[in-house]
């Protein structure tokens, strides 16, 4: 059920540092329902510019408490006006929205990766996953302050979330500013040479999670991805976010007729004869993805990748 | 104060509960909002565009934000009128509510295909023909910007099915009235107006094209003025019934489309901001008119025109 709370309170919102912003609303209806890598709609005041929602990923639901909360960077207008607003101040917001991650899974060895703000879905997500697997985050961020709060930085008390990891985790940054100097890329590959994942989820910007299908198809191991898209609906009517469709469905690839055009480009992608060998067709590579309801995430072989 | 208002219109021979549709391309086939309202709750459903065959629309980005607007290049995604019918139109009987299908084509022959197929469906109760698309190459404004052509594709469409035509026009000419009568002589039941504006953007940061496209169709409040223009302007120039549509946002925002001659109201954009618009303006219609003492809609139709004449 989606549900469409056009006054819920600010709880608070704390500046991270830099301009990510840490935003915990009191909207009890979605906060019982939102799961990892879901996303809310929100407005951004009650002006006619900007006039579209702003899609952000959950970054907490606490369904007890009634808190949801979203991390997320200032890049606009809209977001630039979401900062302004303190405790009191009414928000109107829609959620939960979108397909998020798959929790149906216990006993393995996950790894997470994240890039800047894909992070903060993935705390999320790791904090459930963690209670049942083993667990490990992979954080990377041009620099130090573009990182979302972390555990070990971030002063629960004054937002109403707790916020604490749960799990271990490595961070990168490109400016060496915090952790390891390099891509967070680096770092899960290092990972991968000495332990085995049985499943990643990744969450970042597009060249990251290319990358991370890269090394995830080499090794067999099973990927999801949070796709990011500029959105007007958020809920599948306006077909403004969709995307082409890879050759799978996530399981098994189907035996597919065979669309030439469709295997030429795989072939000249590196590592991906498997994609080839199982594309699932040109009907179904003609239907789109809608990243908004059929997504945000995907298993990595829904998604077409070409040459990335 | 007890006052009960008739909300009823009629419109090419459909008998609507209240004048407030969907646009077509902002509802999908009708199940998009259903967390937030019953498509029973509205006087129309108009759903997405159809084409004979599927359609891939456009590459992305395909939407750009503009001051109080919104730019889009979808390019008439769809999965084409088999699999419309197959799948797609079964579902809305559920609703007590008329569907009207809007219909686009690269040929004549394939608006009328099309517009044949979809009348052997007994949940489609009109057909809105798009002749006005900005964001194909076919199909779309290239019929809709001569009066000619748009005349032909509704002779065509009118031929191929017994069901109500609506033309749904473009703003992107010289013309409006022209183009109005021309397909009014053509057969059309009805006419909506107006599509998107044609319009485009730049990302400076890229130094390129905001859209994929290029160019796109401008719609939200931001058009509203120019669509109202464009309504007054047809209202007394044809004895079809309207549908107004530009920006539609309140009550307030489809009051000004009646008064200035329309019949019917779409609401588009207005969803994407606001996932009950549709209600909203009915329950704001609905309000002025209590508060007015207006026991009939069709008494407000066109009143701006009959005060602007006195």
């Amino acid at each position: 059920m989606k549900y469409h709370v056009p006054h819920a309170s600010v709880v608070g919102q704390w500046n991270t540092g830099g301009n990510i912003f840490l935003l915990t609303l009191s909207c009890p209806e979605i906060a019982a329902e939102a799961r990892p890598g879901q996303f809310a709609h929100l407005r951004c005041g009650n002006t006619l510019d900007p006039l579209l929602r702003r899609p952000l990923s959950i970054f907490q639901a606490e369904a007890q408490k009634g808190l949801l909360s979203f991390c997320y960077q200032v890049v606009g207008k809209g977001t630039q006006l979401l900062s302004k607003l303190q405790a009191g101040a009414q928000v109107d917001v829609m959620g939960p929205l979108g397909r998020g991650f798959d929790t149906e899974i216990s006993g393995k060895r996950i790894g997470l990766v994240g890039g800047g703000m894909g992070i903060a879905p993935l705390v999320f997500l790791g904090r459930m996953l963690a209670r049942h697997n083993q667990v490990q985050g992979f954080w990377g961020a041009r620099t130090k302050e573009l990182l979302p709060p972390l555990a070990d930085q971030f002063p629960s008390g004054d937002s109403g979330v707790e916020v604490a990891c749960g799990f271990p985790y490595l961070v990168a940054t490109e400016d060496g500013s915090a952790g390891r100097q390099g891509l967070v890329t680096g770092l899960l590959e290092e990972w991968l040479e000495q332990e085995p994942f049985d499943r990643l989820y990744a969450c970042g910007p597009r060249p990251m999670l290319a990358a991370v299908h890269r090394l995830a198809q080499a090794r067999g191991i099973p990927l999801q991805v949070s796709l990011e898209a500029v959105m007007a609906c958020g809920v599948g009517a306006c077909l403004g976010c969709t995307c082409e469709k890879g050759p799978g469905d996530g399981g098994a690839g189907a035996e597919g007729t065979g669309n030439p055009v469709h295997r030429v480009r795989h072939q000249d992608a590196p590592n991906s004869h498997a994609a080839a060998e199982t594309s699932a067709g040109s009907l179904a590579a003609e239907k789109r993805l809608k990243v908004c309801q059929d997504g945000p995430v995907f298993w990595a072989e829904e998604v077409r990748w070409d040459g990335e | 104060m007890e006052n009960k208002v008739d909300l009823t219109v009629e419109l090419g021979g459909l008998k609507l509960k209240n004048p407030v549709m969907t646009a077509s391309g902002t509802f999908a086939f009708g199940e998009a909002y259903e967390d937030f309202f019953s498509p029973a709750e509205l006087g129309a459903l108009v759903v997405k565009g159809v084409t004979l065959e599927p359609r891939q629309g456009n590459p992305g980005p395909r939407l750009v934000e503009t001051p109080a607007g919104l730019l889009n290049a979808i390019g008439l995604e769809n999965p084409g009128v088999e699999e419309v019918i197959r799948t797609y139109l079964p579902p809305l009987s559920r609703y007590d509510v008329p569907v009207i299908v809007n219909i686009a084509g690269n040929t004549y022959a394939e608006y009328g295909e099309v517009a044949a197929r979809l009348s052997k469906c007994p949940v489609v109760k009109a057909l809105e023909v798009n002749i006005s698309c900005p964001n194909v190459k076919e199909g779309g404004m290239a019929f809709g910007s001569h009066p000619d052509t748009a005349a032909e594709v509704i002779r065509v469409v009118k031929a191929s099915t017994g069901l109500p035509v609506i033309a749904k026009l473009s703003p992107n000419v010289t013309d409006i009235v022209e183009m109005a009568q021309a397909v009014e002589e053509a057969g059309a039941d009805a006419l909506s107006l107006i599509n998107t504006l044609l319009g485009m953007a730049i990302d400076i940061k890229q130094k390129r094209p905001a859209l994929a496209n290029v160019t796109g169709g401008l719609s939200g409040p931001a058009v509203k003025p120019i669509a109202l223009r464009m309504v007054w302007q047809v209202a007394r120039k044809v004895k079809i019934p309207l549908v107004g549509m530009g920006g539609i946002l309140t009550g307030e925002d489809a009051l000004e489309f009646i008064m200035a001659g329309a019949t019917a109201v779409a609401i588009g954009t207005g969803q994407f901001v606001n996932p009950r618009c549709c209600v909203d303006v009915i329950t704001g219609i609905k309000k002025y008119c209590e508060e007015k003492g207006v026991k009939n809609i069709g008494e407000l139709r066109g009143v701006a025109w009959r005060n602007a004449d006195s």
